[in-house]
């Protein structure tokens, strides 16, 4: 159909020829969430809310101990302190594990299997083939995020009522206004993850193991997390990601403390930047 | 810029055969070894080419820089006349591929598979790719088993699946590394029928092996690779005919016949059945001629056409003394 206008190139009379975007980011988006993998651990991340709630209820308000976090002891009475807390636990270690993973499987991976070439040979450019795989793992931390932050919100909402929205400072919010925080707590968390993604992509596009991805992103937070308790190192404190984690907590504080919350959010955006260059230029110059 | 490039190629192509593919002074070096060096090679449009060679003789390497999924240390490649790899977007499409052995996800069925590569296939419209899909997985005699999960196939059946990756759309060009490996004889023998196929529907066909039968059934050119370098490539009669220009003549008289050709300075040997005449230097009729004067019984005169496997040996290897040293097959060089 478009024969007679494209450009018709060489002898062979080829014209140039490209996928739509869209198709490709379906496919993947496809491929991503009809692996097992995948949905056992969304599935894992949106229980877990439920969980917390469950077991504060069950704990007969009030403080139990000096043991409990603060936010939790909110959350046992509060449907806002729930997923924010509920996001904060797994901020620590499983909605890490979720991103790295999908990063993991989307370079390395495809790698391992043989089928990153299928997709090159189609062609798919490198820079596009990027794209698509950031567009991918970010799509994943969107989604594990929001779980966590609908099941919590949901739950703290059936255990305690839509009257409960305490926030840490003693006010009570209305529910548009809680909502509205659960959301941002839900796209900050989404932005951390997508720096550790980006990371996570960069060594996916250096090997073709992914447990070494994971194992690499994940040790390095869990690294960055014990040098943050070190007051001696705080001139280093400054470039490690999970330093601004805690600042979650002041979602749920009346007014928002927005300090550490925008810190973080630039700290994220350098290592999504670093990231994603690295893995650009790591794919572009390796051997596929 | 481009367009000047590819329009100073088309004139400059324009008088010589179309070429598939053409490499030129082809080198790739790997952190310490020399992977493929100095490889010329052309790929006629309309051939099925035969890519022969030992283990480690930069086959794959060879096909992967064809395809622009490995860059040449030196040299340059040119895929249907379009410069590799920053044209890619422009001859890739066209192209169809299997190397290395089939790539798949495990826990996706067959179908689905072939979905996900279909996806990035910019030949295949959106509303194509299901019956894309069905076409190529009828083509490898696969569709029962789509719906099956990978990781389920068989070895064979994991082969089918990845020339069904290559056949997803309509392809000038389809590059095959090793399709037999792990196929039973009827799977090999369809491999061949399928090759045969897009040989009549005028694709051109790269095949890589090792199997030299399969290669000699299915295949109108070779080109030989050993050590990373390209030995020998031609046409396929020609390279097999003119290794071994020999008479075989059987005959009861053995000795004499030997004797009476020597005699004329014709080298000849004593073999099972007759002797064998070595024709470089002369001709079938004058051979006959000369043992008929010499009164020997000729029951029978035909010319030698060494087998692939013959020719493949005294290419690849240093031969035992009775071989034919490289450099008396200096037509096969070029």
């Amino acid at each position: 159909m478009t024969m007679t206008t494209a450009p018709v190139t060489g002898e062979w009379r080829l014209t140039k020829a490209r996928v739509a975007l869209p198709r490709l980011l379906w496919a993947e988006l496809r491929w991503i969430f009809r692996r097992p993998r995948t949905l056992v651990v969304l599935g894992l991340l949106a229980v877990i809310p439920v969980i917390i709630g469950i077991a504060l209820s069950f704990a007969d308000g009030g403080p139990t101990g000096d043991a409990d976090p603060p936010v939790f002891v909110t959350a046992a009475s509060s449907a806002l302190a729930l997923p924010i807390g509920a996001l904060t636990v797994l901020l620590g270690l499983l909605l890490p594990l979720t991103v790295t993973k999908a990063a993991g499987d989307a370079l390395a991976g495809e790698q391992a299997n043989g089928t990153l070439r299928g997709w090159l040979l189609a062609p798919v450019g490198k820079g596009r083939l990027l794209l698509v795989k950031a567009f991918g793992v970010a799509v994943v931390g969107l989604v594990a995020a929001g779980l966590v932050g609908t099941t919590g919100f949901l739950t703290g909402l059936i255990s305690n009522g839509t009257d409960g929205l305490f926030t840490l400072s003693g006010t009570t919010l209305p529910l548009l206004d809680a909502l509205g925080r659960v959301a941002i707590a839900v796209g900050w968390v989404t932005v951390q993850l997508w720096a550790l993604g980006a990371v996570a992509l960069a060594i996916s596009a250096c090997t073709e193991h992914p447990m070494l991805v994971l194992a690499t992103v994940l040790g390095g937070v869990i690294v960055s997390q014990v040098l943050l308790v070190f007051e001696s190192l705080d001139w280093l404190h400054p470039f490690l990601l999970p330093a601004s984690w805690d600042a979650l907590i002041n979602l749920v504080r009346d007014p928002i403390w927005w300090d550490g919350l925008g810190e973080g959010v630039l700290r994220a955006a350098c290592y999504l930047a670093i990231g994603l260059s690295l893995a650009y230029a790591r794919l572009v110059t390796s051997d596929g | 810029m481009t367009e000047t490039l590819t329009a100073s190629a088309a004139a400059r192509e324009a008088a010589a055969p179309r070429l598939a593919t053409r490499t030129r002074g082809l080198r790739k070096v790997y952190r310490s070894a020399v992977a493929v060096d100095g490889v010329d090679m052309d790929v006629p449009a309309g051939a099925v080419v035969g890519m022969l060679g030992p283990n480690g003789s930069g086959k794959t390497t060879t096909i992967r820089m064809l395809l622009g999924l490995v860059r040449p240390t030196e040299g340059e490649v040119e895929l249907l006349g379009q410069p590799m790899p920053a044209a890619s977007e422009i001859s890739l499409p066209h192209v169809g591929a299997l190397v290395e052995g089939p790539g798949f996800h495990p826990f996706l069925s067959g179908r689905d598979n072939l979905l996900r590569l279909a996806a990035a296939e910019p030949l295949l419209g959106r509303r194509q790719l299901d019956a894309a899909v069905s076409d190529a997985l009828e083509r490898v005699g696969l569709s029962d088993a789509a719906q099956r999960a990978y990781k389920g196939y068989s070895l064979g059946m994991k082969q089918r699946l990845g020339l069904a990756g290559a056949l997803l759309a309509p392809r000038r060009f389809v590059v095959l590394d090793e399709p037999t490996n792990g196929l039973d004889p009827a799977g090999t023998r369809e491999i061949r029928r399928i090759i045969a196929d897009l040989h009549a529907e005028g694709v051109t066909v790269l095949v890589s092996s090792h199997l030299l039968a399969e290669v000699e059934a299915t295949c109108t050119h070779v080109v030989v690779l050993n050590q990373g370098t390209v030995v020998a490539q031609g046409e396929l009669d020609e390279l097999l005919e003119s290794t071994s220009p020999t008479l075989l003549v059987s005959t009861p008289d053995g000795q004499p016949a030997v004797d009476a050709l020597r005699d004329n300075r014709i080298p000849a040997r004593l073999a099972p059945e007759g002797v064998r005449v070595d024709l470089s230097a002369t001709t079938p009729s004058s051979v006959i001629e000369t043992l008929v004067r010499a009164e020997v019984a000729v029951e029978e005169a035909r010319r030698e056409r060494t087998g692939l496997e013959d020719l493949f040996a005294r290419l690849t290897q240093a031969g035992d003394p009775e071989d034919v040293p490289l450099d008396r097959v200096p037509e096969l060089m070029s």
